[in-house]
């Protein structure tokens, strides 16, 4: 008895300073560790903006001073106009949005995804050319999908994959952008290529979950994206892009 | 008369301590020898810099958690060792994970669940069980010290030349000339996936025993 009384108290004392230790581990590193993951976000805005060179390493200033440069935050009400310049992109009232820019020109919007994964949830972004229509860039920067399978949704071939795709048929009509079974070329017919992106062998259901939640954002995002397709940029509470031409 | 001070290394090599740094290195090393901790090895070879620093994390668990273990070892109840043991080597991973997460954000991205799965790791379990147990804490560390560097060797290894057959390149940096290309050189892509790791590990076993038996 006095053994079993020795090895609890000995368990119980082991747990507290265990756990003692990796809550001053996490709460004391989690300054350091919020930051890194701000700057991974912004990295991935800029990617997907196709605003990042492959050929270079950005440091953590590069991308911090980019991002200031040339993304705008803004937070859009579901009618697609533009709520006051939002500080905290979580806010519930909006939809966030990020503008691309050079100097006062827009170039383009980006819009966060969050789908569901196979394993987890995957967050990325979406990055759309002025014309609300063509897709700029993609970038995942959140997921746990399988290393070599469906964790390829982050290289950079898959992220290249989605530059020039349609969020439109040719007729002008929404229907966002879908992940073929294997090579778009190969899978569907030749007039919807423009809307779909190659998928991944071994990834299906990947793949058809983030097609799913791809289209249930920019379903979402649609009044907006309506207004760059007409170049209303005024109607959204921008300057349009006409007069600063 | 004077051959220790003659022949240091001849002393050193005496020492338990060498013995043991040996066998940890060389003759039993956890990877090549006692095929131990493969599972990772084969996921963080693709570059020398994910290699380097799984091998460092594992090296800092292994030696604290040997050093831990040997320290509390006469007060550790017999029937609870084996929990002791985890939840130390757990702790000491998630603290590495942390700080990789605060300060190599970008390794510890690739890494992902394979810092986690240190844990899991026969090579670390093993060295406290069947060293930290039985052996006063300054050896026992440079045990988990020997141990981790043996297993970041071979993981340094596989990783240089997958990286440098692979993708051309060493640590991040393109060696193969531009020339060479032009002429008809190819990277051969089977050594960045998962078969080409298992190729690469198979010829290091191979090398090692073979090297062994000779002697």
């Amino acid at each position: 008895m006095s053994g079993n009384l020795k090895s609890l108290l000995f368990a119980l004392a082991l747990c507290i300073v265990c756990s003692l230790l990796l809550t001053a581990a996490s709460s004391g590193l989690r300054p350091w560790q919020e930051r890194n993951v701000l700057i991974d976000r912004h990295r991935n805005v800029l990617r997907a903006a196709g605003l990042l060179s492959v050929e270079r390493d950005y440091s953590a200033a590069d991308i911090e001073r980019l991002y200031r440069e040339r993304i705008r935050e803004l937070q859009v009400d579901p009618v697609g106009r533009i709520l006051e310049r939002a500080d905290s992109p979580k806010d519930a009232a909006g939809l966030p949005i990020y503008l691309s820019v050079a100097g006062e020109e827009i170039l383009g919007y980006i819009v966060p995804i969050d789908a569901r994964g196979l394993w987890g949830p995957i967050h990325a972004y979406l990055a759309l050319e002025r014309d609300g229509a063509t897709v700029k860039g993609f970038a995942v920067y959140q997921h746990s999908e399988t290393p070599g399978l469906g964790g390829e949704i982050e290289k950079r071939w898959f992220r290249d994959n989605w530059v020039g795709k349609k969020i439109v048929t040719r007729e002008g009509q929404f229907v966002s952008v879908g992940i073929a079974k294997g090579r778009a070329e190969e899978a569907v017919s030749k007039e919807k290529q423009a809307n779909y992106v190659d998928g991944i062998s071994g990834a299906t259901l990947t793949g058809k979950y983030l097609a799913a939640g791809i289209k249930d954002t920019l379903r979402r995002y649609e009044p907006v994206a309506v207004k760059f397709r007409k170049n209303l940029l005024t109607e959204l509470g921008l300057p349009s892009p006409a007069t600063l031409n | 008369m004077n051959g220790a001070v003659a022949k240091p290394w001849a002393v050193v090599k005496r020492t338990v301590a060498y013995k043991e740094i040996l066998k940890a290195l060389w003759k039993a090393n956890p990877i090549s020898k006692q095929i131990l901790g493969i599972c990772s090895a084969l996921a963080v070879t693709v570059q020398m810099q994910t290699a380097i620093v799984m091998g460092l994390a594992l090296t800092l668990v292994v030696a604290c958690s040997n050093l831990i273990v040997s320290l509390l070892r006469a007060s550790i109840p017999r029937n609870i060792r084996i929990i002791v043991q985890v939840a130390v080597i757990a702790t000491l991973v998630i603290i590495a994970d942390e700080l990789l997460k605060a300060f190599m954000y970008d390794v510890s991205k690739q890494l992902s669940v394979f810092v986690g799965l240190i844990i899991t790791n026969c090579i670390v379990l093993g060295r406290t069980e069947a060293y930290a147990m039985n052996n006063p804490p300054a050896r026992a560390f440079l045990d988990g010290l020997a141990n981790g560097l043996g297993y970041a060797s071979v993981l340094v290894g596989v990783a240089f030349l997958r990286e440098l057959l692979g993708s051309g390149r060493v640590l991040g940096y393109p060696v193969i000339p531009e020339a060479l290309y032009q002429a008809g050189y190819v990277n051969n892509g089977l050594l960045v996936l998962a078969p080409g790791a298992f190729i690469m590990i198979g010829l290091f076993v191979w090398l090692e025993h073979t090297l062994l038996e000779r002697k």
